[in-house]
């Protein structure tokens, strides 16, 4: 993937649920996650959508894990970030915290 | 491996949404994660709020199902969807033409009044919504796996284009009557989508089938 890659807004959230949940981190714990820590109610589709869209390009990988009966006998996937997931997700903190330095007054003031 | 039997029933339709908009490997993980929520919201919240919890996941989940969709497969979309439009394009006079060749060959019109009429009004509209019927299901039948994203883009495209035909009949002649016609556009589009449900639930069924 270039190197100019950033990840968009949701994605960004994505990766770092992936990151706190090691590998724990399937469809139900991402979207319990990221409903936890920013407050958003969010979809089962958006979390796939999200999570197949970066496995396309190459910042996670996932494997199948086994039959659950609480699943109605179907499988978890599981989802891991990659060398290359970490390296979008510096870029874009880097990229974030340049845009935000010196702003901290500006923020105290709202 | 054989489904187990979950405590609370789960709502169909809203399954049967998810079986019909996700991509087709991807149900069971979907499937599975919504069981997983809905039996223990069903345990702490009571079925009912599990239910409506379950419903509001599904329509909310429905727009980004499509969208990977295309997302996943744009070539296969992008050919399920110019196939439909070919298609559209070669057979869409047909059925006119069928029915007037046969309303000249056994001289309907002068023999039958009344068969005539039905030939030339509701048979003709059954007929015209049956060949969009049978486009949105070869549009199904191409798109294997994602059949309803590339029905749903040509069903809107159609309806956008009978929108700005209507509407520029309307400013340039004056012509009020046509966008009374748009509801009977609109059918051609919701007759693709059809066409589309059906082959993605037989295929789905077919599916279950084999697994079990």
């Amino acid at each position: 993937m270039a190197d100019r890659d950033y990840l968009g807004e949701f994605e960004h959230v994505v990766m770092l649920a992936l990151l706190r949940l090691e590998d724990r981190a399937y469809g139900v714990s991402v979207r319990h996650e990221i409903e936890l820590r920013t407050g958003r109610e969010i979809s089962i589709g958006a979390v796939y959508a999200t999570l197949d869209r970066l496995e396309a390009k190459g910042y996670v990988k996932s494997h199948c894990g086994d039959p659950t009966p609480e699943r109605g006998g179907r499988s978890k996937r599981f989802f891991r970030v990659t060398g290359e997931g970490v390296a979008v997700l510096n870029r874009t903190h880097r990229a974030l915290r340049n845009m935000t330095e010196g702003l901290t007054l500006v923020w105290r003031c709202l | 491996m054989k489904s187990q039997p979950n405590p609370d029933p789960l709502p169909h339709g809203a399954e049967w949404l998810i079986r019909l908009f996700a991509n087709a490997e991807e149900i069971d993980l979907i499937l599975g994660d919504l069981s997983e929520e809905f039996a223990q919201l069903a345990s702490q919240s009571g079925t009912a709020f599990a239910r409506k919890w379950y419903w509001r996941q599904t329509m909310k989940s429905l727009p980004h199902l499509v969208s990977s969709a295309f997302r996943a497969s744009p070539g296969l979309t992008a050919t399920a969807l110019a196939t439909g439009f070919l298609l559209r394009h070669l057979v869409a006079r047909l059925p006119e033409s069928v029915t007037f060749a046969l309303v000249d060959r056994f001289d309907i019109y002068s023999h039958h009044w009344t068969v005539y009429r039905f030939m030339a009004s509701t048979a003709l509209d059954v007929e015209h919504a049956l060949t969009f019927l049978f486009v949105g299901a070869v549009v199904a039948f191409v798109a294997k796996g994602r059949e309803m994203a590339p029905a749903i883009a040509l069903a809107t495209i159609y309806a956008l284009m009978a929108v700005v035909g209507s509407v520029s009949h309307v400013i340039r002649g004056g012509e009020y009557a046509s966008l009374l016609r748009l509801s009977w556009y609109f059918s051609d589009s919701l007759a693709v989508i059809l066409g589309a449900v059906i082959v993605r639930t037989l295929r789905s069924n077919n599916l279950s089938l084999s697994g079990r």
